[in-house]
C-alpha cells in the first residue's frame, strides 16, 4: 500500500515537473530525456492545458480511489491493512491455530452428533420400542428383492434368473401397517404380528405350506414303495418378526440367520410349481398304454402292473400343518429319489438358461451344438427329427421312479436269497457310483456276476461272458440267482475232481432227463473213480437242488447165492458169465446230510476220498 | 431344446451392429460390467480363439465378391462357418444401428480348397482372440486382432494394435426395429466404459 501511495505522489509531483516542463519548451533534448523517464509518450496538443487537465483528472479519480480504500480499511471489514514487518509470520500461525482447532472442534461436534444419532437408533431398534416402518422396509430389503412402482412397493418372489418359465405373477406388497406405533408400546401383549409396521400382502396361492410329493405305491395292499418330498429344508429356527413368516411360509423357506440363500428359496418354489403345471401338461400329452390320469393337483401313472406312481401338490395353511402334524406320515421315505428328483429339476433349469456360445463366434447364438454339425455332417431327416424331439418331464420321472421300484425288488430278492442259501454263501457289493436310472450289484457266488439295474429291468453279465437281459420282474432275478447256484455246484465238482484225481465222464449244463424243473434245465456230472471202480453223479437243479449218486464196479452181487446184493440187483439166473459183472449197476442215492463235512463241496471231497481208499 | 431357425422361415437375415474399441488397460473393468449385465451362468467369460480368412472373388469391373471363412482354433472338432456379410447401411439419424444382410453356414474344414477350386483368392487373414457374451439375441464379442505374419501360421502372431474390437450383433429378419432400440439401450449401459456407435467404414478405408 505504501508503495502504491509513494507511485502517486511520484505522478502527482511528475505533473507537476511537467505542468513546470511546459514553460520551458526550449530544447528538444529535455523534452525527449523527460519523456524516457516517465515512459508516456509526449503527444503535442492543440489545447496546451489539455494534458494539464487530463493529469488533473488522472490525479483527482486516483486521489479518491485512496480515499475510499482507505475507508474501507478503516471500517476493517472487508480489508485489512498490515504492517510489513519480521514478526508478520508469527502472529499467523497463533491465528492459523486458533482456526484450526476451531474447525477441528466444529467436525468433531458433527461427528459426535452423529455418533450419538446412530447409537440411539441402534438402541431403539435392539429394544424395538418403536418399530419404525423405514427400519422394517430396510430389512426386508436386504433379504428380498422390492421394487418402487407408483406408490406401491412391490418385492419379487419369481425366480426367473433361475431359469424358471414359470409365469405365474410372483410378487408380493408391502404396506404401512395402519397399526400406531404408540398404541402399540400401550399393549405388549398384542399378537406378535400386528406389531410390525409391515404389512405384506402374498397371492393367496403361495400362502401356506407347499410340497410336492411323489409316491409309489402298490395298489393290491396300497403300501408305499418309496416316496419323496420336493420341498425346502424345515425351519429350524423360529422367525423372529411377522413379515419374515409369513415370507417364509409362502416359500417354504428357511430361516437362515446369516440370509445366505433366501433366493433359491423361492425358486424352488417356483419350481415346485412350474413342475406340476409342466407334469400335468405332459400327462395329457403324453400317450401312454395305460394313460396318465390328472385329478386335481394329483398325476397318477402306471409305473408297472400292480405299482402306480402319485406326484401330488400338497399345499395346506398353517391351520391344516398344525392338524396333521400330529400323526406321523406312513409313507416310505427315500432320500435317494428325492435327490435324483431335486437333480433333475435342477438340470432342467440350467439347460433353460444355459446355452452354448457359438464357436466360431461368428456362428448363430442360442443354437445348440450338435445342430451346429447338422449341417456340415450331413445328417438325416430322421436325424434332425430326433434332435427336435426331447424327454418329457415326466417321463424322466416316471423312468426314475421305475429305477427305484426295480432297485428296490432286486435288493429284496438277493437279500431273501442270501439269508435262505446257506450254502454256498451270496454275498452282494452294490455299486457305489450309481445314476438316478442305472445302478450295479455284484453278486458273489464264488463266481461273481454283475447285475445292472436298469429302469425297465435288469441286465446280468456272468463271469464267462454271457449277458442275460432280464425283465423287471422280482421272479426272473431269483430264477437266475438260483440257476447260477446251480451251475455254482457242478462247477465247483468239476475243479475238484481235477485235484483228487477223479476223471470227468460227462458234464451235462442242461440235462434232458430226470424231472423237468420249473425253471432252467438241471446240470448234471458224472465222475469215475481213480481205479475205474465208483462212479458218482451229480445233478444240480435250481429248484429240485443237489442229488448225488453212486454207482459200483463191478457189482458185488454174486451170480447164483445170494438173493439180493448190495447193490440191490437180483440176482440173475440168466446171466452167470462174469464178465457182465463189469457192467454198471443201478445208482444209489446218497444222503448228503449225513455224510460230514461243512459245505457241499467239502461233503463231496470226504465222499470222494473215502471212495478212492475203499 | 428350441430350434428358431427352424421356426422361422427362409427370409434373408439382417445383421445389427454396433462397434466400438477399448484400451487394453480398461479391459477388465469392462469385462466385468459385461458379466454383470449379461446372462452368463458361469463365473468365467466364455474365451474364443478363431481364425479368419478372407476370400475374394473379382469379376470385371464389380465390386469383389468377400466370403469370410472362420474356423475355432480352440474347438477343433466345432464345425467351419462362412459368412457373407453384405454392403452395411448407414441410414439417417433415426436408425440406431449398423444394418447389413448377412447369410452364413456352418461347413466342413475343405472349405477353402473348395473357394480357391472356385476362383477365390485368399485376399487376407487374422487371428482373433476374446471373450464373447451374450444377452438374450444380443451377442457382444470382445477381441483382439492379431497379424499373422507367415500365411497360414496361426502360431506366431503380431499385435495390430493396443486395443479391442467390440462388437455388439444381433442376427434377425428384416425389418425388426425393436432389435435396434434394445441395442442402443444395452450400449447406453456401457456408456462410460466404452461408445458403441455404428460406425462408417466407407470413411475409414
Amino acid at each position: 500500500m505504501s508503495e502504491n501511495l509513494t507511485k502517486l505522489a511520484h505522478k502527482i509531483d511528475f505533473t507537476k515537473d511537467q505542468c513546470d516542463g511546459k514553460n520551458y519548451t526550449s530544447t528538444e533534448g529535455d523534452k525527449a530525456s523527460e519523456d524516457e523517464s516517465t515512459g508516456t509518450p509526449f503527444q503535442p496538443s492543440l489545447w496546451p492545458w489539455d494534458s494539464v487537465r487530463t493529469k488533473l483528472k488522472m490525479a483527482l479519480t486516483e486521489v479518491s480511489v485512496l480515499q475510499d480504500v482507505l475507508n474501507i480499511t478503516k471500517q476493517k471489514h472487508y480489508m485489512v491493512l498490515d504492517t510489513v514487518s519480521a514478526e508478520a509470520p508469527e502472529a499467523r500461525t497463533g491465528l492459523h491455530l486458533y482456526a484450526k482447532k476451531r474447525t477441528l472442534s466444529l467436525a468433531s461436534s458433527v461427528l459426535l452428533n452423529g455418533a450419538e444419532r446412530l447409537r440411539r437408533s441402534q438402541e431403539a431398534s435392539s429394544k424395538k420400542i418403536v418399530p419404525d416402518f423405514h427400519q422394517e422396509l430396510l430389512r426386508v430389503r436386504q433379504t428380498w428383492r422390492l421394487k418402487k412402482v407408483g406408490d406401491t412397493i412391490l418385492g419379487d418372489l419369481s425366480y426367473k434368473s433361475a431359469g424358471s418359465r414359470f409365469m405365474q405373477n410372483g410378487t408380493f406388497e408391502v404396506t404401512k401397517s395402519d397399526v400406531d406405533p404408540i398404541d402399540l408400546l400401550d399393549s405388549p401383549n398384542a399378537p406378535s404380528h400386528s406389531q410390525s409396521p409391515l404389512q405384506i400382502s402374498v397371492p393367496s396361492e403361495l400362502e401356506g405350506v407347499v410340497y410336492i410329493q411323489v409316491v409309489i405305491k402298490r395298489l393290491s395292499d396300497s403300501t408305499d414303495l418309496a416316496s419323496a418330498e420336493l420341498s425346502l429344508p424345515r425351519r429350524s429356527v423360529p422367525s423372529d418378526t411377522y413379515w419374515q413368516h409369513k415370507l417364509e411360509a409362502a416359500q417354504n423357506a428357511i430361516f437362515c440367520k446369516e440370509r445366505s440363500s433366501p433366493r433359491s428359496a423361492d425358486s424352488l418354489l417356483r419350481r415346485l410349481f412350474t413342475w406340476l403345471l409342466q407334469l400335468s401338461r405332459e400327462a395329457i400329452q403324453v400317450k401312454a398304454k395305460i394313460p396318465h390320469l390328472v385329478i386335481g393337483n394329483q398325476i397318477f401313472s402306471h409305473l408297472f402292473p400292480g405299482v402306480q406312481l402319485s406326484v401330488a401338490l400338497c399345499h395346506s395353511t398353517d391351520k391344516d400343518k398344525r392338524m396333521t402334524q400330529g400323526s406321523p406320515s406312513p409313507s416310505k421315505h427315500d432320500p435317494v429319489l428325492e435327490h435324483s428328483l431335486h437333480q433333475l429339476l435342477r438340470e432342467t433349469h440350467f439347460k433353460n438358461i444355459y446355452h452354448p456360445l457359438p464357436h466360431p463366434v461368428t456362428g448363430i447364438v442360442g443354437v445348440s451344438k450338435r445342430r451346429c454339425l447338422a449341417g456340415p455332417h450331413a445328417f438325416t431327416y430322421s436325424d434332425m427329427v430326433e434332435l427336435s424331439c426331447s424327454e418329457s418331464l415326466l417321463d424322466r420321472i416316471l423312468k426314475q421312479a421305475r429305477h427305484t421300484v426295480v432297485h428296490q425288488w432286486a435288493i429284496k430278492v438277493v437279500d431273501e436269497l442270501a439269508r435262505s442259501i446257506q450254502d454256498p454263501q451270496i454275498s452282494a457289493h452294490w455299486g457305489n457310483i450309481s445314476s438316478p436310472l442305472e445302478s450295479s450289484i455284484k453278486v458273489n457266488i464264488t463266481t461273481p456276476f454283475v447285475l445292472h439295474i436298469l429302469t425297465d429291468g435288469m441286465r446280468a453279465v456272468c463271469k464267462d461272458g454271457r449277458v442275460i437281459d432280464l425283465s423287471w420282474e422280482p421272479q426272473h432275478l431269483r430264477d437266475l440267482i438260483l440257476s447260477q447256484i446251480a451251475q455254482h455246484h457242478i462247477i465247483s465238482v468239476q475243479n475238484l475232481s481235477k485235484m483228487m484225481g477223479w476223471p470227468v465222464l460227462s458234464v451235462n449244463t442242461h440235462l434232458g432227463i430226470g424231472d423237468v424243473e420249473p425253471v432252467c434245465n438241471a446240470l448234471a456230472i458224472m465222475l469215475a473213480s481213480p481205479n475205474g471202480t465208483r462212479v458218482l453223479s451229480i445233478r444240480s437243479g435250481p429248484v429240485s437242488r443237489v442229488r448225488v449218486g453212486l454207482q459200483r464196479y463191478p457189482r458185488r452181487s454174486a451170480p447164483v447165492t445170494s438173493s439180493f446184493d448190495g447193490d440191490g440187483t437180483p440176482p440173475s439166473d440168466i446171466i452167470t458169465d462174469p464178465k457182465w459183472q463189469n457192467l454198471g449197476s443201478a445208482f444209489m442215492r446218497v444222503d448228503m446230510d449225513k455224510i460230514e463235512g461243512r459245505n457241499f463241496v467239502n461233503k463231496i471231497e470226504i465222499l470222494m476220498a473215502s471212495l478212492t481208499t475203499e | 431344446m428350441e430350434m428358431p431357425s427352424l421356426n422361422r422361415s427362409m427370409a434373408p437375415l439382417q445383421e445389427y451392429l454396433l462397434q466400438g474399441s477399448i484400451l487394453d488397460k480398461h479391459r477388465g473393468p469392462f469385462l466385468h460390467r459385461l458379466n454383470g449385465l449379461c446372462d452368463v451362468v458361469s463365473e468365467m467369460p466364455e474365451k474364443f480363439h478363431d481364425h479368419e480368412m478372407v476370400y475374394h472373388l473379382k469379376g470385371v469391373g464389380v465390386q469383389p465378391m468377400v466370403f469370410r471363412v472362420r474356423r475355432a482354433l480352440d474347438h477343433p472338432d466345432s464345425p467351419w462357418h462362412v459368412r457373407y456379410v453384405g454392403q452395411p447401411e448407414i441410414g439417417d439419424k433415426t436408425r440406431q444401428t449398423l444394418v447389413r444382410s448377412y447369410i452364413d453356414v456352418g461347413t466342413s474344414d475343405n472349405i477353402s480348397l473348395f473357394l480357391t477350386e472356385m476362383g477365390f483368392k485368399q485376399d487376407h487373414e487374422y487371428v482373433a482372440k476374446g471373450y464373447i457374451f451374450r444377452k438374450g439375441r444380443m451377442k457382444i464379442v470382445v477381441s483382439k486382432i492379431y497379424r499373422m505374419p507367415h500365411q497360414g501360421n496361426t502360431e506366431t502372431l503380431d499385435v495390430v494394435s493396443e486395443s479391442h474390437v467390440v462388437e455388439l450383433s444381433v442376427l434377425a429378419p428384416h425389418g425388426q426395429d425393436q432389435v435396434q432400440e434394445d441395442m442402443k439401450n444395452f450400449a447406453e449401459q456401457l456408456k462410460p466404459l466404452i461408445q458403441l456407435e455404428k460406425i462408417d467404414h466407407k470413411r475409414l478405408q
